[in-house]
């Protein structure tokens, strides 16, 4: 477990080329995926933490916490999202997330989310 | 409590989530199309198969509403702002008054995406653009502050007020500024092939360009085009070093084809230029002002691609022939080491 990656799933590209730079940064190993699918047919060890879209094509992020949280019960999961309705915030911390954060997002929140994370 | 699963035109889902959820989102505009919808994620129907989701669709603000709204959100804006102008940060960001950067950190990112500039639609009233750029600004000012304050190993002091917020405008029924128009809905991304570009007069930086945007124009430029880019501080809370608002519904994509012939897009123009964060494209199309611009450059000979994003802060549509037609465009994100990159290519090409 300690040594799992930290794992993007985002349908958009460009964010997912801007969250692996700013996370290299802090020398995580990463790894990427464009929707729930891949990531949870990614083999390897369990990822430490997952950065997490809400609204993907194919598997809805909701979606995709709950089997995550399934596959890896351990894996910190925090959403990554421009919905930012309380209600929603609420339900996707009832689904399992360990954290929201609204885009858009600074460079340092990322870091300081992920760092929290791994530390918890 | 009931579960709906709805997608838009992209084939994106979003679910389940609960029908107040969908409300809120709709209301907010951050939801404007559905176009299928679920209650168990599997079988989908039109929205018009489900009632419920379209009385939330129908009842949807009107666009007058929407404005009339914004101009009253515009209003308490200002009127928070006044009141966070001269009071302990700590009690801005309601901490403890002993409170660490971290905690001023989170407290900041919470409080100051409810103004990002990107969160009012594109025709939102400019009343609220500008409102929120300033209340931004003020909270970017005061979060630099702040770090300095601690990094000094001094207590947090409140902001020197530079200027106070202006009072509401006169004549409430009129707004400041003409509404901009819709963007285009463009259906397919924008390939641009840029043609070489002709040298350009340079006019005083100081000189105000009537082009500029309404986000340039309450907001100073970064940079003297000409000039050095200013000297950083160690932390900076501007709203372009945010990134990963999603708004897909007027952004352009760009695919352009950099050679050392064209790589002037990047030099030439005096105020959207790369030491500028920007560059200008001469082409015989233009966007308008504003347009969300996902940029791809491809720089063949180094076998290297550059994405980034940016908006159009100016145009020429042919209305001033001094000037080769096409837009420029500021980069909202431009990763550190393509930026370098890009100014190595520049320097090296500029001295061939």
């Amino acid at each position: 477990m300690s040594d799992g990656p930290i794992l993007i799933v985002d349908d958009d590209a460009f964010v997912r080329t801007l969250l692996r730079e700013m996370l290299q940064e802090q020398g995580h190993p990463l790894r990427e995926a464009k929707n729930g699918h891949d990531a949870l047919s990614l083999d390897g060890p369990p990822p430490r933490v997952v950065l997490l879209d809400l609204f993907m094509p194919e598997m809805s992020g909701m979606e995709a916490l709950t089997l995550i949280r399934d596959r890896w019960p351990t894996t910190r999961v925090l959403v990554i999202s421009s919905m930012d309705s309380e209600r929603l915030v609420d339900e996707a911390l009832a689904a399992g997330a360990s954290g929201y954060i609204t885009k858009p997002f600074h460079p340092m929140e990322i870091a300081s989310a992920v760092e929290r994370a791994l530390a918890a | 409590m009931p579960e709906y699963w709805i997608g838009d035109v992209e084939g994106r889902v979003l679910g389940p989530v609960s029908l107040d959820v969908v409300q809120d989102l709709v209301n907010t505009g951050r939801l404007t199309e559905i176009t299928r919808v679920s209650r168990d994620g599997r079988n989908w129907g039109a929205p018009a198969g489900f009632p419920e989701v379209m009385t939330l669709l129908l009842n949807a603000p009107s666009p007058d509403a929407l404005l009339g709204s914004e101009r009253q959100e515009a209003a308490r804006v200002r009127e928070q702002l006044r009141a966070m102008q001269g009071r302990p940060p700590h009690e801005i960001f309601r901490l403890d008054r002993n409170a660490s950067v971290d905690a001023y950190r989170n407290a900041f990112f919470k409080l100051v995406k409810r103004f990002y500039p990107d969160r009012v639609r594109a025709q939102a009233h400019p009343d609220l653009r500008k409102a929120y750029a300033d209340a931004f600004q003020f909270l970017s000012r005061l979060m630099v502050h702040i770090e300095k304050d601690l990094a000094a190993g001094v207590p947090v002091s409140p902001l020197p007020v530079v200027r106070a917020v202006p009072p509401p405008p006169q004549g409430e029924d009129e707004p400041l500024t003409p509404i901009p128009a819709p963007p285009p809905q463009m259906a397919k991304p924008l390939k641009v092939v840029p043609r070489s570009m002709t040298p350009l007069p340079r006019p005083s930086p100081l000189t105000p360009d009537p082009r500029r945007s309404l986000l340039e124009q309450t907001q100073p430029l970064r940079t003297s085009p000409l000039g050095a880019p200013p000297a950083e501080g160690p932390y900076s809370y501007q709203p372009h070093e945010f990134v990963g608002f999603e708004r897909r519904d007027d952004r352009v994509e760009v695919t352009i084809r950099v050679t050392a012939r064209n790589s002037r897009m990047f030099t030439d123009h005096p105020l959207a230029n790369l030491k500028a964060d920007g560059f200008f494209l001469a082409c015989a199309k233009s966007l308008p002002l504003g347009t969300l611009v996902d940029v791809i450059f491809r720089f063949d000979e180094e076998k290297r691609e550059v994405r980034s994003r940016g908006r159009v802060i100016l145009e020429n549509t042919g209305g001033d022939p001094t000037r080769p037609t096409g837009f420029g465009v500021r980069f909202i994100t431009l990763v550190d080491q393509d930026r370098r990159f890009m100014l190595k290519f520049v320097e090296k090409t500029a001295a061939h």
